[in-house]
Parts: C-alpha cells; structure tokens; sequence
C-alpha cells in the first residue's frame, strides 16, 4: 500500500463510527483504535497525608448541581447524637438550611453542623466516627430547585 | 522519648523541626490552613491536617484546632516554632493539662518573659543590668515626668504585654512626652489589649545584641552571643555570630551574667536574653525571647550544635548532653534574611515564584521551603529564606555571604536582595560596628 492509500483509508475509517478496525493487506498489518475519553488515575499512596485522609469519591458528578456540605473545623465526626441513635440524616433524606446534619467532635466539644441548604442528601460522605479536617467534604447533597 | 511531633508552624521553621526531629526517629505531623495546602511542610510530613481558613486567626492561632489536630493524630508532643502560638503561656498550659510535651519552657517562665516588666524586675534582682526606668507601670502623665526627669531624656514608653518591638515610642522631651503620653496608652490597649507603660532609658547609639541559652531545668549553658543590631522597625534583616562589636571581656561577662540568672530560674529549653549594649559596651537586658529564633543558625555554624534537636532532646526529659566546656565557638557565621517584598518600599510582594535558585556549597547553608513554581501566599510574613555563610573568620564569611547571593536568583517576585547585597558593601556593616539605627537612618544606596 502507498503512503496515501494509507492515509485515504484512515481518514475513511476515522468518520465511521467504528471504535476498532484491523486490515493486513500485503504484508503490512494495520490496526486503528479510536482514542477513549481521557481517564486520569492519581495513586492514593502519592497523594500527601492531607488529601489521602479525604478520600472523595471520584465518581462522576453527573447532577447538574451537587452542593457539599464541608467540615467548619478539624475534630471527629459522628453521624448521630448519640452511639445508640438513629444518624441525623441518611441518603435520601430531605434537609431544611438550619438542620443538624452531623457532629463534630474537637477538643471534647461536640459541634453541631447544620445543612446550609435545603436539598435531599445525596451521599454521606465520610464514615462515622472518623476524622476529618477543616473543610473537608462531608455530605454531596441536592439543592431544591427554588 | 518522643514518639509523634506535632509542628503547629509553617514555612522554613516547620521544615527545620522536623528535619531535627525525622533525625531523631520521631514521626511528624504538621497543621495548615488552606492557604499553605501545596506547602513542603505538608508534602514531608509524615501527617497534615488542614485546621482552618488561610487567616492566621482561624488556623495556627486557632487552639482548638490544632490540639485537635493533636488529639486525632495521637502525637505527643507539640513544637510551637516561632511566632504563632509559640510565647502564648495559655497554649503552653492547655497542651501541659492535655498531658502532652510542649517543646519550649515552662508555662510560667513563658509568663513571666511574656510581661516585659516583671521580666525586668526579676532579672534586676537575679543580678542582670537593668535599664534604669520605671519601676512598675505608670499610669499617669505626671509620674512619667517625674520619672523622665531623674533618668534623662530621651526616655523610651513601652507596653508592657508588647514585644518583638512593638509598641514602643521614642520621647526626647517633657513636651513631647505630655502629647504622647495618652496616644501612647491607647495604642497599647488596642494592640495587646492592655494600656499598662513603663519607661526606661533610651540609648540613642545602641548595639543590640542577644545571648542564646539553652536548660534542661537544672543546668543552663549560655552556648554563644548575637549580634542583631541589623534592623528596620526592629525586623532584624541581618545578624552575626559572634557580634563583631563587643570584646571578648565582655561576652564573658554577658553570657555568665545569663547563665548564672537562667539558671538560678531553672529555666529549660532554648531561651535568647536580648541586650541593649552602648557604645562603652555597657549591657542592658530588654527581653528575653521563650521560644526557637528566627537566627538560631548562626549560633549553631559557628558551635556546631543542633540547637532544635537539643531542644526536643530535653523536651523528652533528657537532660543536657554537654557542658559549658563543650562549646567551642569557632568561625564567623552571617545570616541574611530573604523577604519577598519591594527592597525600596518595604512593601510585601507575594506571588508565585517563577524561577528559583538557590545557592550551596563550601560554607553556606539554606533555611527555606519555597520552591520554583510555589506560590507565596499574602498572608503571613514575607521572609522566604535566611542565606547563612560561615568561615573561619568574619571576612571569609563575609565574602562568601556575597557570593551566595549573587548567586542567588529569585524571579517572580521582587525580594530584598539588592538591599542586602548593597548592604554587605558598606563600609560601616564592613566594619563590624553598627547600631540598631545605622539601616534606617544612616544607610544610604
């Protein structure tokens, strides 16, 4: 095959809607593979300490608008009041702005968080009991549209 | 020992301490706001938690916050650096009650240095030359006349809860003293939250130089003496080890003056006496710093100790490992700190530091955590590295101190460079005698 058969052949399969194609012609063996969307993968082991500890979910954030309700200091975090009660809110729930959403244990303080929207927990973030650090993603919840 | 150090700094100090400390076995956990998140300290600590918003308010003054950051990490021990929570005596309680180390003094030699009149007063009665002044605070303008007239003019008025040359004002006569008197006040109550003055005598030519010691409680060894008279609006720009001013008569009796009063106080850690000396080379004490100072390592080149790993060495419950005997001063070592700000204005220049190198070799050492690429947030102080050349005498660490900075290249951000290198040329800093004022008041370029 010459150089711009080659080429006219590539471009014909190029606007096709063709992920993979393999020819061998003469010999030459050609193989074309459309390119993927770019997925970057970073090693948690690379990370610093700081961002290895707020494992956030790397799923796609598909919703047009996700809102995270984040850590106002460092300190543990407690999903209920208590350890024999049921957590403020689990996936799904619906929030008002002002609602205890979680605890935050600093200094022996228990610190109340609040929703400072209104919306439907999306996910719960973070474990129970676990620590966390100023600003750190604790709730992916779903604002009401008005 | 040991175990786990929490480092509730940032910057170049952070670094050092825990390089003292990873020399020592001891895991290391650093605190940061999330100004300094892309920071080296957190990249080399074993652990870093974010506490709080870039203000210093909010983060490394933030208690709470970082002895929860503590708590959570399970450290042991807590180094303050310098600045921050590092002379707060309140801080060193609360971390003494958690039943953790504070790598520093005690809470209440913290206190008693922290009150530049009881200071005063307790250093007169353990034998240490004391400016003549006041002796308690003074409230009422006629007492500062009184007191003015029996010293001379000019006379100093100082806050008592400031420091670090803050909250200072200069009088030269009865006049000035009435129109200064009240403001002075004021501007006390409303940067340390306490109007209390007290005056002292002003020394119009004065060398200001420190002596650093260092106790483990019991025993205290005065290891070597600064020369800080290097300033603009008391920042200290450059210092020397040893002070090239004073005679050898004199350190002896300036560092065994401290040492027998540090000692008779059971002082522990590294604490510096800083001194006003004049031109017959008479010494005054003014304040003495509780804490690791910015130009610890000029005293540790020309001694070759590792002041912060002693420091953690004693914080641990050993006592010193060396005697007065040990220490061996020998060479000239000069400091010279690198600020990102406009060498003519004084005006801060944070940024992002386009191109950086930084220079090495025979007898020079570099204290920093900024790299090519690390953005300088404007947050907190403007020094970014301190350059510290050491030889075998003044002059050789003089010209190698040139050099390093020539062969310094910061692009990205404007730095007092030029200033400092215009500095190391003047004959009067060539000299070796200089005062407090020669920077900004005699100092032309």
């Amino acid at each position: 095959m010459k150089i711009e058969e080659i080429k006219e052949l590539v471009d014909f399969i190029l606007s096709k809607q063709v992920e993979e194609f393999e020819i061998e012609v003469e010999g030459l063996r050609l193989k074309l593979v459309k390119p993927k969307p770019e997925v970057k993968v970073v090693e948690a082991a690379q990370l610093p300490a700081s961002q290895a500890l707020s494992q956030e979910p790397r799923k796609e954030e598909s919703e047009e608008k996700v809102h995270y309700i984040t850590a106002p200091m460092i300190g543990t975090f407690y999903r209920a009041p208590d350890p024999s009660s049921p957590p403020f809110v689990k996936e799904g729930d619906h929030v008002n702005k002002g609602d205890v959403v979680c605890i935050i244990e600093a200094m022996k303080l228990m610190n109340e968080v609040e929703a400072d929207v209104s919306g439907v927990i999306k996910e719960v973030l973070v474990e129970n009991a676990q620590p966390v650090e100023f600003g750190q993603k604790l709730f992916a919840i779903i604002p009401d549209n008005d | 020992m040991i175990k786990k150090l929490l480092i509730a700094n940032r910057g170049e100090i952070a670094l050092r301490i825990m390089a003292s400390a990873k020399e020592l076995g001891i895991k290391t956990v650093v605190v940061f706001s999330e100004a300094d998140r892309d920071s080296m300290p957190v990249q080399l600590a074993d652990e870093a938690y974010c506490i709080g918003p870039a203000k210093p308010q909010d983060s490394y003054l933030n208690m709470a916050a970082v002895m929860s950051a503590a708590e959570i990490s399970g450290a042991d021990a807590i180094h303050p650096g310098y600045g921050f929570l590092s002379e707060n005596p309140r801080f060193a309680e609360i971390v003494e009650a958690e039943g953790l180390i504070f790598v520093g003094p005690s809470p209440q030699h913290i206190k008693l240095m922290g009150d530049k009149q009881r200071a005063r007063r307790t250093m007169e009665e353990l034998g240490v030359p004391v400016l003549p002044g006041s002796e308690g605070v003074v409230t009422r303008v006629g007492e500062a006349r009184r007191i003015a007239e029996k010293i001379g003019y000019p006379i100093i008025l100082k806050a008592v809860a400031g420091g670090g040359g803050r909250g200072m004002r200069i009088i030269n006569s009865p006049a000035e003293l009435e129109e200064n008197f009240k403001t002075a006040q004021r501007e006390a109550y409303l940067a340390f939250n306490s109007q209390d003055l007290y005056i002292e005598k002003y020394i119009e030519r004065a060398h200001h130089v420190e002596v650093q010691i260092i106790g483990d409680g019991e025993r205290v060894i005065a290891v070597g003496d600064r020369e800080c008279s290097m300033q603009r609006r008391h920042q200290k720009i450059v210092e020397e080890a040893p002070s090239p001013f004073i005679s050898q008569q004199t350190r002896e009796k300036m560092l065994t003056t401290v040492e027998r009063a540090a000692e008779r106080l059971g002082l522990r850690s590294l604490v510096t006496f800083e001194f006003l000396v004049d031109e017959d080379e008479n010494f005054y004490f003014i304040e003495a710093n509780t804490r690791i100072q910015v130009e610890h390592p000029i005293t540790e080149q020309v001694t070759g100790l590792d002041l912060v790993k002693e420091q953690i060495l004693i914080a641990s419950g050993e006592k010193l490992s060396f005697s007065r005997e040990d220490v061996k001063p020998f060479g000239h070592a000069i400091e010279a700190r690198i600020n990102a700000e406009d060498p003519r204005s004084f005006a801060p220049s944070p940024g992002r530091i386009q191109f950086l190198f930084l220079p090495g070799g025979n007898g020079i050492r570099v204290d920093t955590a900024v790299f090519q690429g690390y953005e300088i947030p404007p947050f907190y102080d403007s020094m970014i590295a301190k350059l510290i050349a050491y030889g075998r005498n003044r002059e050789e660490a003089l010209h190698k101190l040139e050099v390093a900075l020539h062969h310094t290249s910061i692009v990205g951000v404007k730095t007092n460079l030029p200033l400092l290198l215009s500095l190391l040329k003047s004959p009067q800093f060539r000299s070796g005698n200089y005062t407090t004022r020669f920077l900004e008041e005699e100092f032309i370029w």
